[in-house]
């Protein structure tokens, strides 16, 4: 046991538990934050992607160790921003939602791709979305939804 | 009034990109036990003896010995215990659950359990025909004694589902009632399954689909073994139980597309295919399940999108003792249609003829029978979609110049359709679909047990209905199903939601219409065949389909001369399916199958090693990155079908059937060899190459 | 239930190690999957664990006139992004993982992993990357070369830790890393390759040839490319059979779920072949 302090969805947060707890299990099961979705359980999907200081990562390798002192943002977090909208409302342009798994994963790897990069190119989103795999899409229009984000966005990232 | 086509948003956009959408596993009862599921661990054999450790309180055993009703799961041919008793047939056959508070006392307890086996010679070869199936056209047989005669072999491996969410359930007791959560395609099946395996009245058994993160055929029958399961458990311990797979358990025992094996025989008069002849082999796995109605629709599939007219038709369910292989999108027909279009390919370049001059020739058109002397009732518009693929992909000039020796780059074309809804009579004589309209005040609920799992259902409907209304969309009410509240509309399957489900929500939101005035009544509306279809399900005559829509995919790719990597540069598709309820949703799904369908075809490499499957996770299972996949084209054709919503014919499977084919043909150009199996990876490129 | 350090700064963490026996863990990417129990349940380590992901003086980068400096706990992506760092690496580093495994897993955790298959390990061995190693007594600097033993094998001793990663500073007219994986991007590598040269008047001065996941750690044979210095280019083109019948004995792949031998040895050679063609 071990006393982890970490900053989550803009809150402080202190806890005493087992740092060899996986962040997704501590999200999902403390917090009952179950935007991040457990799909392959070993950093293959992308749909337990969060934030950490504001960089994606994927919480299911993720030890609770490892975020002591850092910044987590959920999509449950992320989902009340400006920037936020804009995502969403571009998925619900182009279409890039369908069964919804992925989702909140794809809206992380956006974010974190358009924080660093806010004009991307196509290749440099498909590079931004290759650790999050989606199986109802084929991407084509989660890649227009990335671009359309950037481009109704312009200037917030 | 704007065309239905027009897209709109989709209705669950806003809370499944803001992460509040609802999945199984994120739904937490008070009190909720865990399940773990206790496997056999040898391939082939018989239990003599299982010894269970002792548990402490509040740990439970559920196993063969709990199940009050029958131990045997409802599919459509019933051969899989809900728990095995003795016989083993396949590696991690499921034996009981364990069940308790606490997943690091289950995970001692389940290393804990000892099972002695008698075990027994495993069967992995394709000898034990369990299903056996025939059928003649014109001249059968006969028509080939003294022909010329051209033979190839295809082969397909498995295809995993891959949706992202893994299997799961979670339940609970209602009083008396066995009431279940999961991530299913079929709440209907579940619940006719749950009836049978707990010998329960029907009201005593609820079936409500939590959001489906993807199913593509993978939830259609399996969830009806796991929905069984927990049922039982839930009976004898009367606690809210969560059986949730994780991803290695899940590619490991859950059902995957059939391998299958092809052979073809075309005999040649006049330097044209007089008939055709298709041996087929599915893989059943070591149950037979759906197998027979896959291997009907791939029989029926057998001569693609030609008119060929005498046939000499087989194929063969074979039992194995591998994971048992179900529904996966497609259902046969990506298997069927990969062999004929590569067939009809290579028997032309036998004949040393044009081959698309060769399968113009041959293209069906309206009017002609089917292979199962069906007919084609409504337009084909192949040949102009045919012909518009040629020109927007530049298919000639490509051809031409990618015919150059050291170009490692190719075109692929292939044509294909689906049979929309069941084949032959099951809608009629199996599903008898029923739905129902709740009108109150100025809104209309619409009670199916159609699924969204992605396709988007959720909106395609309540459009289509406050469409013909022409009311506001937020005016029409659609929840997830619920057998308590919705009838049985059937499966979501087959890509007969639109056509055959939304076909009677349109009929029967036409009688709302008419009856607006009245503050609340309820319409209800079953499934009526119409008059033509007649089918013989013994001797594979009549019409098979009531309905068929048709695609073109064009694919482009490039392989690495050094690395023979295969990299997709482009597609273009064509679809003819009917008419879109919503174009963007219908791109969405297009896009989405073709992936499938083109990663089937040259990606994705699953296989068994002694009946146990080597790809167990995501990090070997390969699917496609968005890196991988290329720019995709789609073009949509109207045809409208007379008894779908505005005409609208089937989706969903469509548009992974043409991705295989064209992928394997578009690589045949670059590597100046034939291709007879997918998926086309890099060491079998290199083979064909090295081989000459 | 194992039990967890996660010291403040590397004193605390090398008396750690010196008094307890752990297993030492990094960003986690890879140990916590080797190490995965069930959803829900703490990760299944046998060990105890030392986390050192937290340690700031194991995430700084520095150059001197030789050599690069990259500290044990820095992500791939911070190293991918200093100026300093060599491009081999960086392109390296572009081609091994996608964006969410770049922010969190080391370099050093690629090396302690000791896999076939491990990307990075493929060019660190053809730039002669060296570590350094410390414990609480000791600081030591060994060659990546001889810190690997075989499969999962490493030269460390129980109160040891790498603690930073160390590049020498190199000039190639051309160095490049191929990585041969099932798919575009996000997978474990089938094989890899690396090749490096460097010529002065025609002549081979520096020539490096590299393969990953077709033994049990990188295939790198120094003596057969001293065998090629000072040689002219198109001499050394001439020499492609041979220099192929060279390596054919250390390049023994295995058959497993991702590919088979056969492949493997035949793109080796392929990508060997490519590398001598286009020397110039």
């Amino acid at each position: 046991m071990a006393k982890i302090k970490f900053k989550l969805n803009n809150q402080f947060v202190e806890m005493e538990t087992d740092p060899n707890r996986r962040l997704l299990d501590v999200l999902r099961d403390d917090f009952n934050l179950t935007g991040p979705k457990e799909g392959c359980g070993e950093g293959e999907c992308g749909a337990c992607a969060v934030l950490m200081n504001h960089e994606i990562v994927n919480s299911c390798c993720t030890p609770l160790a490892n975020i002591i002192e850092k910044e987590i943002i959920t999509i449950e977090g992320f989902s009340k921003t400006k920037k936020f909208e804009v995502i969403k409302d571009a998925y619900a342009k182009t279409g890039g939602v369908q069964c919804g798994f992925c989702t909140p994963g794809m809206i992380i790897a956006t974010e974190s791709l358009l924080n660093k990069n806010p004009h991307p190119t196509d290749f440099e989103i498909k590079i931004g979305l290759s650790g999050n795999l989606c199986r109802c899409t084929g991407y084509n229009l989660i890649i227009e939804a990335v671009k359309e984000a950037a481009k109704a966005g312009d200037g917030l990232w | 009034m704007k065309d239905i086509s027009t897209s709109i948003n989709k209705v669950d956009n806003d809370e499944k990109t803001s992460g509040q959408a609802k999945y199984v596993a994120d739904i937490k009862l008070e009190g909720m036990l865990y399940a773990f599921t206790v496997r056999a661990k040898i391939v082939k054999g018989k239990i003599l003896n299982i010894e269970y450790p002792l548990l402490p309180e509040g740990y439970f055993v559920v196993d063969y010995r709990d199940i009050p009703g029958q131990n045997i799961v409802k599919v459509i041919f019933n051969d899989m215990p809900v728990f095995t008793e003795k016989e083993i047939t396949y590696l991690y056959e499921p034996i009981a659950l364990l069940i308790g508070p606490d997943k690091n006392v289950l995970s001692k307890l389940i290393e804990a359990v000892h099972i002695v086996y008698q075990e027994d010679e495993p069967l992995f070869d394709w000898t034990d025909s369990v299903v056996h199936y025939h059928f003649d056209k014109g001249e059968g047989k006969r028509a080939f004694s003294g022909k010329k005669i051209i033979e190839f072999n295809y082969e397909t491996s498995y295809q995993e589902q891959a949706y992202i969410e893994p299997q799961g359930f979670i339940g609970y007791m209602d009083k008396e009632k066995v009431t279940l959560i999961g991530s299913i395609q079929c709440p209907y099946y579940v619940k006719k399954a749950v009836v049978q395996a707990l010998g329960e009245r029907e009201q005593n058994v609820r079936i409500i689909q939590a959001n489906v993160g993807g199913a593509f055929g993978g939830k259609e029958e399996f969830p009806s073994l796991i929905g069984c399961q927990l049922a039982v458990a839930l009976k004898k311990i009367k606690k809210p139980i969560q059986l949730i797979y994780e991803r290695e358990e899940d590619m490991l025992v859950t059902t995957k597309r059939h391998p299958s094996r092809v052979h073809f025989k075309a005999a040649i008069k006049d330097n044209k295919i007089y008939a055709l002849s298709a041996d087929v082999g599915i893989d059943g796995g070591a149950n037979i399940g759906l197998s027979g109605v896959v291997l009907s629709r791939a029989l029926i599939a057998c001569t693609g999108v030609y008119t060929i007219e005498h046939l000499d038709i087989s194929g063969d369910v074979f039992r194995t003792n591998t994971v048992p292989n179900g529904a996966f999108r497609g259902f046969g027909a990506p298997q069927m249609f990969f062999a004929i279009e590569m067939f009809i390919e290579h028997v032309a370049l036998e004949l040393k003829v044009n081959p698309l001059e060769f399968k113009k020739d041959i293209l069906a058109k309206q009017g002609d029978y089917t292979s199962t002397m069906g007919i084609f009732r409504d337009p084909v518009l192949m040949p102009l979609m045919i012909k518009k693929a040629m020109e927007v992909s530049n298919y000639q000039e490509k051809r031409t110049k990618y015919d150059a020796l050291d170009s490692y780059k190719g075109i692929g074309m292939s044509w294909f359709f689906h049979g929309c809804g069941f084949t032959g009579s099951g809608e009629k004589n199996i599903i008898k679909a029923k739905v129902r309209l709740k009108k109150v005040f100025e809104t209309v609920e619409i009670l199916i047990a159609a699924v969204d799992m992605g396709q988007g259902v959720k909106t395609t409907f309540r459009k289509l209905v406050a469409n013909i209304l022409n009311i506001d969309i937020e005016q029409v009410i659609f929840n997830n199903p619920d057998t308590d509240a919705v009838p049985d509309s059937g499966p979501t399957v087959a890509s007969r939601t639109m056509m055959i489900v939304g076909g009677l929500v349109a009929r029967a939101t036409v009688e709302v219409k008419k009856r607006w005035a009245e503050e609340k009544f309820i319409v209800e509306k079953e499934y009526e065949q119409p008059s033509y279809i007649k089918y013989d399900e013994e001797k594979f005559k009549g019409d098979a389909y009531p309905a068929y829509s048709w695609g073109v995919n064009v694919v482009e790719v490039e392989v690495d001369k050094f690395t023979y990597q295969v990299k997709i540069n482009k597609s273009w598709s064509f679809y003819d399916i009917g008419k879109a309820i919503d174009e963007r949703i219908v791109i969405g799904q297009a896009d989405g199958g073709l992936a499938q369908g083109l990663a089937y075809g040259y990606l994705e490499v699953m296989n068994h090693k002694q009946g146990k499957i080597m790809q167990k996770n995501m990090t070997d299972y390969i699917i496609p990155t968005a890196m991988d996949m290329c720019p995709m084209e789609t073009y949509l054709y109207e045809n409208p079908y007379a008894y779908g919503p505005y005409g609208a014919k089937g989706v969903g499977e469509l548009s992974l059937i043409g991705g295989a084919p064209a992928v394997a043909k578009a690589i045949e150009q670059a590597i100046k060899r034939r291709v007879f199996k997918i998926p086309v990876t890099p060491e079998y490129i290199m083979e064909l190459i090295k081989n000459g | 239930m194992v039990e967890a350090f996660i010291p403040k700064d590397l004193d605390e963490c090398l008396r750690i190690l010196s008094e307890r026996k752990v297993r030492i863990v990094a960003g986690g990417t890879d140990m916590l999957i080797q190490n995965r129990s069930h959803t829900g349940m703490s990760i299944g380590y046998r060990n105890d664990v030392l986390y050192i992901n937290n340690l700031n003086e194991l995430k700084n980068i520095y150059e001197d006139d030789a050599f690069v400096y990259i500290g044990a706990a820095l992500s791939l992506e911070k190293i991918m992004q200093s100026d300093i760092v060599p491009k081999l690496l960086k392109d390296t580093i572009l081609e091994m993982a996608s964006p969410a495994i770049r922010h969190t897993a080391t370099l050093a955790g690629n090396i302690g992993n000791a896999s076939p298959a491990g990307d990075s390990l493929v060019s660190l061995y053809l730039m002669d990357a060296e570590l350094e190693i410390r414990s609480i007594n000791n600081t030591r600097r060994v060659f990546l070369k001889d810190f690997i033993k075989g499969v999962r094998k490493i030269a460390l001793e129980s109160d040891e830790l790498i603690t930073k990663v160390i590049i020498p500073k190199l000039v190639f007219e051309k160095a490049y890393f191929k990585k041969v994986g099932p798919r575009l991007s996000d997978a474990i590598s089938k094989l890899s390759f690396a090749g490096a040269y460097q010529t002065y008047n025609n002549r081979i001065t520096d020539i490096r040839i590299a393969f990953g996941a077709v033994n049990i750690t990188v295939v790198r044979d120094r003596v057969l490319e001293k065998k090629l210095l000072g040689k002219k280019v198109e001499e050394i083109k001439e020499m492609m059979d041979l220099i192929i019948s060279w390596y054919d004995p250390l390049i023994l792949p295995i058959d497993d779920q991702r590919s088979n031998k056969v492949y493997r040895k035949e793109v080796s050679f392929n990508l060997l072949r490519e590398f001598v063609r286009n020397l110039n």
